[in-house]
């Protein structure tokens, strides 16, 4: 059906043919009726045919009232159980049948209020004196308390004299627990008392909400910093449990660990220096976790080093630093691990890091002198595989596998044009 | 019980009802210097594990294809057992008593089957050098890298593999024992740190000679030199580090042109 509307736009001569057949089809499709409870142009979204499948049953679509009811909106008095006074309030009712509801309005079941504790003055004489709080204060707190439902930021504002929150908290919350002990008929029926089980720490309240405010006010970078801390944390722990359960239980433990914690965020600049002394509690906690073992291999010491300088890097710069090992001819896991080899694999992989951070560091400073304007000092070698291309002469030793083709011997340049750069898994972009 | 406070056990000899306490004492006055005292002391133990497998050729059946044999050894063919006690082989589970406790030198098990598998090695230590037992898993390989390659009854397949076990705190007992012994790298001490003589060793006629230097299958033994490896990473590390000297020229290069440009409309 839409072919035609198409010829008619383009103007073309509709055939007699089709013209018969839409002829035919026509009185066909209005034999359809629409079903009710949708509009008819939903229904022709569907294509004018209903779906093999009703996906909501059709009648739920549009409830009409049941006929036998007699529905009609009626300005009526309302009664309300939350207010005690005698104001009369109005609004639309929904009568049905002419039998206006009789429920309570529905909001009333909202008017909770708090049971704050009312005592004697014998009561106070007896229980509750302190030396800080005079009664007219504590009078004074009470009566706000159950004005403002204890809502204790209101109550400090509106106290005549300057308390903090958390001493009304305390003295409130005192005097109340006091009233309780005094006036508890049976000591069971107190236990049960979230005031008794829990009760108020002003102290910790404060820490409380220093530590609350620290969270909120910190920057993104110290939540990264934190996050990194807190991994590490995890990770010396379970490596330390992994050590400690297989190590005799009476070994001492290092103590450089327990200082790499969350609260010290403070204390770490917010500068480079935070990067390098994580990676340097990495070192020495992966030693000491060796060292707890008693007995490991020297594959399986370099393996744990190697992780502990990969930790805070990304799984990319992992990867860039293995292909720059490769480029460099140097075997991913050294093929005979003695000490010296091993201590001298991971120093090439901690300059590898600081090569690629280095790289990372000019670029972006290319870039911002690019904003600039200026032309920045151009480099002479592709800036990510660094080694990519130069021959390297030393002992002869190549590795046997290679996945990328390597260019015939007489090439030497250092700079290789774009028309020859071999397929390259990563893209400076990349970064 | 700890491989320190078996040393103290030795040197101090104190009563059994006050030695609790008497090794706290000591564990309090002494850890520190202890600690000093042996803090990047190791004692690495370089060894070679793997499998040798030869095809049976026209013996070959098909449950028997090949022989082989797998073992620990030291790295130069000396004798390991001064460290190592015994090793268990566990083969895989269709062969006879597939656990193998080899006690004495050469620790080797030597079979015939047709199927690759994972061997898990454990060394047990004697009980002065370390009361855990350290794994290894090698991977049995009976057929050559290159699979189109005719099979041939000459040459074996060996598989090596060079690891080296590392004791991070040896206990004094342990030092005194193996000083001097060629099948591992001691320990330089630091100065003025005097090892108890080391005790007398048994009967050297009735020990079984436990190096692998006339080894039967000697001839296929790998050397493994840490010279080429060395080499390649020092050339390495020249590399990485003149890129980083450059690098680091360039950037600050960079940083002054910016800072030029950031400063240039002051007269």
């Amino acid at each position: 059906m839409g072919g035609t509307d198409a010829k008619d736009i383009l103007g073309l001569p509709k055939t007699p043919l089709s013209l018969t057949q839409e002829k035919k089809s026509r009185p066909q499709k209005e034999s359809h009726r629409k079903p009710d409870g949708i509009s008819r142009e939903v229904y022709a979204l569907t294509g004018g045919v209903a779906p093999l499948m009703p996906s909501i049953d059709v009648t739920h679509l549009k409830r009409r009232p049941p006929p036998d009811e007699k529905v009609a909106w009626q300005w009526l008095p309302v009664k309300s159980s939350a207010r005690n006074d005698d104001l009369q309030l109005y609004h639309w009712v929904r009568v049905v049948n002419d039998v206006p509801p009789s429920a309570d309005y529905s909001f009333a079941k909202y008017n909770k209020s708090v049971d704050v504790l009312k005592y004697t003055d014998d009561e106070y004489e007896n229980h509750l004196t302190d030396p800080v709080w005079t009664k007219e204060e504590t009078d004074q707190l009470f009566e706000l308390c159950e004005r403002f439902d204890l809502r204790f930021t209101v109550i400090a504002d509106r106290f005549p004299l300057s308390r903090t929150v958390e001493e009304l908290k305390d003295r409130y919350y005192s005097v109340t627990r006091a009233l309780l002990r005094a006036t508890a008929q049976s000591p069971s029926e107190l236990a049960n008392h979230p005031l008794m089980k829990e009760p108020y720490d002003m102290t910790r309240d404060r820490e409380r909400k220093r530590a609350l405010s620290m969270v909120l006010s910190q920057s993104r970078h110290q939540e990264k910093k934190d996050a990194e801390i807190l991994a590490e944390a995890k990770r010396i722990t379970e490596m330390r449990l992994a050590a400690r359960r297989a190590a005799e239980p009476d070994v001492p433990a290092n103590e450089n660990i327990g200082s790499v914690s969350p609260s010290s965020n403070s204390q770490l600049p917010a500068t480079a220096v935070a990067p390098s002394t994580l990676t340097m509690a990495d070192y020495t906690s992966t030693l000491a976790s060796l060292r707890m073992l008693h007995v490991y291999l020297r594959t399986y010491g370099l393996e744990q080093m190697v992780q502990a300088a990969s930790s805070a890097v990304g799984l990319r710069t992992i990867k860039r630093v293995e292909q720059t090992l490769q480029d460099l001819g140097v075997n991913l896991k050294p093929k005979v691990p003695t000490k010296t080899v091993c201590d001298e694999h991971l120093e090439l992989r901690k300059e590898i890091l600081t090569l690629l951070n280095l790289q990372k560091q000019y670029k972006e400073s290319e870039g911002s002198s690019h904003r600039e304007g200026t032309y920045a000092a151009m480099p002479d070698t592709p800036k990510d595989r660094v080694f990519a291309s130069e021959p390297f002469s030393f002992g002869g030793e190549r590795p046997i596998k290679k996945e990328q083709k390597r260019k015939g011997p007489g090439r030497q340049s250092d700079t290789p044009s774009p028309a020859h750069k071999r397929p390259r898994k990563m893209k400076a972009s990349d970064l | 019980m700890t491989s320190n406070s078996s040393s103290k056990k030795q040197a101090q000899d104190p009563p059994e009802s006050s030695e609790p306490t008497l090794k706290s004492l000591r564990t309090k006055m002494t850890k520190s210097d202890e600690k000093k005292k042996l803090k990047d002391i190791e004692i690495s133990v370089p060894l070679v594990y793997g499998n040798i497998a030869f095809w049976l050729g026209k013996k070959a059946s098909e449950y028997q294809s090949h022989k082989w044999a797998v073992y620990v050894r030291g790295a130069t063919n000396e004798d390991i057992s001064v460290v190592i006690k015994k090793v268990v082989f566990q083969l895989h589970s269709s062969f006879n008593n597939p656990t193998r406790v080899i006690e004495e030198p050469p620790f080797e098990v030597s079979e015939s089957g047709w199927g690759e598998f994972e061997i898990a090695i454990t060394l047990h230590f004697h009980s002065d050098v370390c009361d855990k037992p350290l794994s290894l898993y090698h991977h049995l390989k009976l057929y050559p890298e290159d699979e189109s390659g005719p099979l041939t009854m000459k040459k074996p397949v060996v598989v090596e593999h060079y690891d080296e076990i590392v004791f991070p705190d040896p206990s004094e007992s342990f030092l005194a024992r193996v000083q001097n012994h060629p099948a591992l790298t001691f320990p330089r001490l630091p100065s003025g740190y005097n090892l108890p003589a080391p005790m007398q060793v048994d009967d050297n006629g009735k020990k079984k000679r436990g190096d692998t230097k006339d080894h039967s299958l000697g001839q296929w033994f790998t050397s493994f030199s840490e010279a080429d490896e060395l080499l390649q990473l020092a050339a390495a590390r020249q590399q990485v580090q003149a890129h980083i000297a450059k690098l680091r020229r360039q950037i600050s290069l960079l940083e002054g042109q910016n800072q030029t440009i950031k400063t240039g409309s002051d007269p």
